[in-house]
């Protein structure tokens, strides 16, 4: 697993690349750390190229969920559709510290129409 | 080519101290390739036998223990066993990443068709975890 903190419209994106697992979510955990650091409401995650998620990666995502949620939200990109399913049986679809975008393009737009709701 | 695989078994054997999940899951993949699991299945069964070895690297802490994998397919129904030998170790040496798995149990229960947990008879624990080659995965909520 690879990640990078890059950005997206002015708000931190990470971008994740393989198989995101209790032995390389440590990485993505501290990528989170950096990007709620940067002190933007918003954060984006693309997981265009992730292809396996399991309960140590999605740990990391609720609690960067809950670090965010009281002022803004985390922008999950283009997961496939394994991991869509994954997001979506732990609830993290339901959660409003979640929104899904289809792609970068979609995400970047959320953020143009000033709703951080 | 499923249908030359009415009976099959097929195993793995990696130490709790140095297991890579990854390794198990490439093993999942190849079991489920050759029964010709479609991708989904492939992908609930490499997330619960992938959660079942954490647990079992977890509770094994810092000692090196083996940790057996076998899969079984049998009447149209393929099943996964995680057995370890049954250590609990403090989480103190515990590897990196290992600690914060609250999901592990109900990804597992959620994606399997079935789940039993058990005691062999040398103290371990198993992990059996199945699906029904003919039921289709757990369908989205739209």
């Amino acid at each position: 697993m690879i990640a990078r903190l890059a950005s997206l419209g002015g708000a931190p994106l990470l971008i994740a690349n393989g198989e995101i697992d209790h032995e390389s979510c440590g990485a993505v955990e501290k990528l989170f750390e950096e990007a709620v650091l940067q002190g933007s409401p918003i954060l984006f995650l693309d997981l265009s190229e992730v292809t396996y998620i399991d309960s140590g990666g999605l740990s990391v995502l609720f609690s960067a969920g809950r670090r965010v949620r009281d002022a803004g939200w985390i922008g999950l990109v283009a997961p496939n559709d394994s991991v869509r399913r994954l997001l979506e049986l732990v609830g993290a679809l339901a959660d409003p510290a979640f929104r899904l975008f289809a792609d970068r393009t979609e995400a970047e737009r959320a953020l143009t129409e000033g709703d951080t709701a | 080519m499923a249908t030359a695989h009415h009976e099959c078994e097929w195993a793995l054997c990696v130490d709790s101290a140095s297991a890579k999940l990854a390794e198990v899951r490439r093993f999942v993949e190849k079991v489920a390739a050759e029964v010709a699991l479609d991708l989904e299945r492939a992908f609930d069964l490499k997330v619960a036998v992938s959660e079942a070895c954490a647990n079992a690297v977890e509770h094994a802490g810092c000692e090196s223990a083996p940790l057996e994998i076998s899969a079984r397919l049998h009447s149209r129904r393929l099943t996964f066993v995680v057995t370890d030998n049954g250590l609990f170790r403090p989480p103190g040496c515990g590897r990196v990443g290992f600690g914060s798995r609250g999901l592990g149990l109900p990804l597992m229960v959620t994606l399997m068709d079935e789940v039993t947990f058990a005691r062999t008879p040398n103290g371990g624990t198993s992990v059996s975890l199945s699906v029904l080659l003919d039921r289709e995965a757990t369908p989205l909520l739209d």
